[in-house]
């Protein structure tokens, strides 16, 4: 099945890396006031960069500072420290050339699927006509031009986060921010989703930052891979601990979830992630007999 | 289309601040003498000159304005009206709060319609001792009772007073929160007539001239228009005669129920409470002379029991307020 | 399984629904009915038919029922004729057909006086009023109530102070507003704008402070900035809870009526309740409160209608009268193209 020569991959990988880079991030870190006047450091430290046309995912545990991270990227956090850079120039605030899709559709309710792609466009300051002919085409890319007069409350999940692409998309970003976008949908939609949003990224000049906490996504999706730690005693923030290439090639199918480089990946990631896992005492909790239970549910 | 609303209620917006301003405009002499009168059978009588279109006919241009009795006062002290009908002791109580006004023309005495109504089982003053009384605190009613005490040998600290509109006497009654109230018709009857066994213990009839119900207009209106409102005070023997002549009592009846919308063969009622003043008596009243038989006595007697009640501190000359000469130049 | 009347948090039936509905009216309706012609159902007083050998009773006396039958034991005692009566209710309680009556021939009958305004002219009046007062305090207290939502700015510099003003009570300004605006319609459309405009500012506000932080966050991501983000997620955002906001808050309004119709010149519906109430004609006075609520009902009904229709994407279904906007509205558009 996926017997595409290493070569080739590694090809592949070391001909993305020579593209340029476009989003650095330097030294970035982000504390939290807390309400008693301490404060938590969700993240320290991260330094990593997206080339361009690159699929890179996020992953990491949560509680470890995804979201804060790309937040911070999105311009909708400030960084306590360090600087990102938009193609080497220092960055911030939010901007549509950082396009987001979020994890909770954040569609307009009151606009139909088409003024939603159209958003953007005219914020822009795209005529309504140009900006209307633009949206139709990105939402045709994402398979919904049946659904264009339809208001958001009548698609479903997964269709909601398609818009949220094309909207995002429209504004010809530099590059594409996406926080867990799959992760309310059932494991059906978000397979689909995830070979669609692949189709999208080949079909359009895109780069992606990705987050995810699950692995098969991370893997499947990403030319590379940040792992992000949780806090522990020796480190007390969320930190980057590793960049990992996938030796994947692609397009990606399905089969390749069982190959051998995949789950290689995979136990790699799970071995940098769950080393850390301590097992904890808890109290014991009570022991309740089932009949016990049973006898009050019949 | 969003646009195009906001524009519609822009539109509005200024509409509504125009309209305020040019409601605050003030009066001015071009415009018709203004006068706001309320619901008291001595007042209501002006309709009957309304709907015959006497005020025309005697050349005098007046806009009657019909208003609470209360709201009424506040748009004469406000200046927005030029005269308001008041009783006598209300017209100090607007002079002390700053309004001068002159008394030109006397309706006519209370003669029964100002009442304290008890509850059952209270037939006298002298049962009011240690009761709860409601009535509106300074005005008219409020000097009746007193009036009514003093004759009795009681003071004010013999009851409890409280505070209440003239217009919800009638419910406090009923409600049981009070042992009597003051009140004038229409309030008055309307409590005798829906609280059982209630009975009026003290009525305008047992101190006739206490009350005197009047035309006040404010002293520039009367210093800059003196010819207008001569003719306005021509037209009440007309009226006075009008009520009085059997052969159109009936007919005045009908004309003063239906400005307070109620049966002709119900506001009838109401009448022989209220004396009404022809120019005779009306110019015997306006002598000068102590007494409750002349507006002055009934005055002085007014601010004295304003100034003992703290209604008011300043020191007023109940004389001030009165301006006899165009009753006195009727035939 | 059958439906259950009492689930949490579940819509019943539509027949259930309508029942329930109409219940809600017959019911008071019923209770309203026993009290008043039930005779012993209430009904405190005795109204006097034949006061027999009683000096105290007259004929249409209304008496206490134990202080009649006190009177009457007296006047047997002394050996005269009983006194005849029967239960009655207060006048303050007329009985249904007597305001069914009144609500039917208030509209029939012409004005007695000259020049006086029919009962529908004064109603009418009315709603003028409450329309200037409210849209008044609507067209500026919307713009000042979603400035302060969406700027802490604002909000500090004016809510502590609309906070303030808005426990004063709207009435008390009367005598102000009738020095300021005269004593016709301007200061009764004051205190209306008085009694509403301070509410609607704080709910205002307080609505536009549930503006969904993730579209405000998504808009910006997209490159909406300062006040595209007020006019095109804020506002747009919270239109229905701000039209359901105005919708209760024009219920306050109609609260404010009653007394603002009483200062300056007596006008409109509560006059007209209140000279009733003056002459004890209760009947009347029922029938001017029962046409106020029916005013209130119908306009909060179609308002609510209307909403449905003017915010399709709430996905509510416009119901039949609904589809009849809807459908009108599509004529108008369809003409306007033509043209
Ligand atoms: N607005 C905030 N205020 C305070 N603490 C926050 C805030 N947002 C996140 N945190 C803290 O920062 C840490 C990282 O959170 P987050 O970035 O949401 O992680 P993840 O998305 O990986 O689950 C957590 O401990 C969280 O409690
Ligand atoms: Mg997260």
């Amino acid at each position: 099945m996926t017997d595409v020569p290493n070569e080739s991959i590694s090809s592949r990988l070391a001909k993305l890396k020579s593209q340029p880079v476009v989003l650095g991030i330097d030294n970035l870190g982000k504390t939290y006031p807390r309400p008693d006047g301490s404060t938590t450091t969700a993240l320290a430290k991260v330094s990593f960069s997206v080339h361009r046309r690159e699929f890179m995912t996020v992953i990491g545990p949560s509680g470890c500072g995804k979201s804060s991270l790309i937040r911070i990227l999105a311009g909708l956090e400030d960084a306590t420290s360090g600087q990102m850079l938009l193609d080497g120039k220092p960055d911030s605030g939010p901007c549509p050339d950082r396009g987001m899709v979020f994890q909770g559709y954040t569609l307009f309710p009151w606009l139909t699927v088409l003024k939603n792609v159209m958003f953007g466009l005219k914020m822009g300051g795209m005529g309504f006509d140009q900006a209307r002919s633009e949206a139709l085409q990105w939402i045709d890319l994402v398979g919904l031009t049946k659904f264009a007069d339809v208001y958001p409350h009548q698609l479903s999940g997964g269709m909601k986060q398609r818009v949220a692409i094309a909207r995002a998309l429209a504004n010809k970003p530099r590059i594409l921010l996406m926080d867990e976008p799959f992760g309310a949908l059932d494991a059906q939609t978000r397979a689909q989703m995830q070979a669609y949003l692949l189709q999208i990224w080949q079909n359009v000049n895109l780069t992606v930052l990705f987050i995810t906490h699950d692995l098969d996504e991370a893997i499947y999706l990403a030319d590379r891979i940040a792992v992000l730690g949780a806090p522990t005693p020796d480190i007390p923030h969320g930190h980057l601990q590793e960049i990992i290439d996938v030796p994947l090639a692609r397009p990606r199918t399905p089969e390749q979830f069982t190959s051998e480089p995949f789950l290689a990946t995979k136990r790699r990631i799970e071995g940098l992630i769950h080393k850390r896992v301590v097992p904890t005492m808890v109290e014991p909790l009570p022991m309740i007999k089932l009949t016990q239970v049973g006898d009050e549910v019949v | 289309m969003i646009r195009s609303s906001l524009r519609r209620l822009a539109t509005v917006a200024i509409a509504v601040l125009g309209l305020g301003a040019a409601a605050a405009a003030p009066l001015t002499a071009a415009d018709a003498l203004k006068v706001a009168y309320s619901d008291w059978p001595g007042w209501v009588a002006f309709d009957i000159a309304i709907q015959k279109g006497w005020y025309k006919e005697a050349g005098v241009d007046v806009e009657f304005v019909w208003m609470e009795y209360v709201p009424s006062m506040e748009a004469f002290q406000a200046g927005k009206v030029d005269a308001v009908t008041v009783t006598n002791g209300d017209q100090l109580v607007m002079g002390a709060a700053g309004k001068s006004s002159k008394a030109i023309l006397i309706n006519d005495i209370s003669f029964g319609n100002d009442m304290i109504v008890a509850k059952a089982g209270i037939t006298s003053i002298k049962d009011l001792k240690g009761k709860k009384i409601g009535l509106e605190l300074g005005f008219v009613e409020h000097l009746m009772l007193l009036k009514a005490l003093e004759a009795n040998g009681m003071t004010e600290a013999d009851v409890t007073l409280v505070n209440v509109p003239t217009n919800d006497t009638p419910q406090t009654l009923a409600s049981g929160g009070v042992d009597a109230i003051g009140a004038w018709q229409p309030n008055s009857g309307a409590a005798l007539k829906s609280v059982p066994g209630s009975k009026a213990i003290y009525t305008s009839k047992d101190v006739p001239g206490l009350i005197y119900d009047v035309v006040a207009v404010s002293t520039e209106s009367l210093g800059t228009r003196k010819a207008e409102w001569a003719n306005f005070v021509a037209v009440w023997p007309k009226i006075v005669a009008f009520i009085q002549d059997p052969k159109t009592k009936d007919e005045a009846v009908k004309i003063m129920a239906a400005r307070v919308n109620v049966p002709a063969a119900e506001y009838g009622l109401l009448l022989p409470g209220t004396k009404f003043f022809d120019t005779a008596m009306a110019k015997k009243a306006f002598m000068p002379t102590e007494g409750l038989d002349s507006v002055l006595g009934s005055s002085k007697v007014a601010n004295a029991f304003n100034l003992a009640n703290k209604v008011y501190e300043a020191k007023i000359d109940p004389a001030a307020f009165l301006d006899a000469s165009l009753v006195q130049a009727l035939p | 399984m059958a439906e259950r009347w009492f689930a949490v948090r579940r819509d019943l039936s539509p027949r259930r629904q309508t029942l329930l509905t109409v219940g809600a009216f017959v019911l008071p309706l019923l209770v309203w009915c026993v009290i008043s012609y039930v005779p012993f159902v209430w009904h405190p007083l005795i109204t006097v038919t034949n006061p027999g050998g009683s000096s105290f009773l007259a004929k249409d006396m209304m008496i206490d029922r134990g202080m009649f039958a006190a009177e009457n034991a007296k006047v047997v005692a002394e050996g005269k004729p009983a006194a005849e009566g029967y239960r009655s209710n207060p006048v303050f309680l007329p009985p249904p057909h007597a305001v069914g009556r009144a609500l039917y021939t208030a509209f029939l009958t012409p004005p007695v006086r000259k020049g006086e305004p029919w009962l529908h002219e004064s109603l009418w009046h009315s709603l003028t009023i409450i329309f200037w007062g409210f849209t008044a305090a609507a067209i500026i207290g919307v713009p000042i109530g979603v400035l302060c939502g969406t700027f802490d700015f604002f909000a500090k510099l004016t809510e502590p102070f609309v906070d303030f003003i808005r426990y004063m009570p709207a009435p008390a300004f009367g005598a102000l507003m009738v020095a300021v605006c005269g004593i016709n319609d301007g200061p009764k459309i004051a205190i209306i704008f008085i009694g509403t405009f301070f509410q609607l500012v704080l709910v205002v506000a307080n609505t536009t402070r549930q503006t969904d932080r993730a579209l405000l966050e998504a808009a910006q991501t997209l490159g909406a900035k300062g006040r595209h983000l007020v006019l095109h997620v804020v506002l747009p955002g919270i239109l229905p809870n701000l039209y359901n906001d105005l919708r209760i808050l024009l219920g306050w309004a109609w609260t404010y009526l009653i007394v603002a119709e009483l200062i300056g010149a007596s006008s409109g519906i509560s006059y007209f309740i209140n000279q009733q109430g003056k002459y004890r004609n209760y009947d009347n006075v029922f029938a001017g409160i029962i046409m106020i609520g029916m005013i209130g009902l119908i306009t909060d009904q179609v308002l609510a209608i209307l909403g449905r229709v003017l915010f399709p994407w709430q996905g509510k279904p416009p119901g039949k009268l609904g589809k009849i906007i809807l459908a009108c509205v599509g004529l108008f558009r369809r003409k306007k193209v033509a043209v």
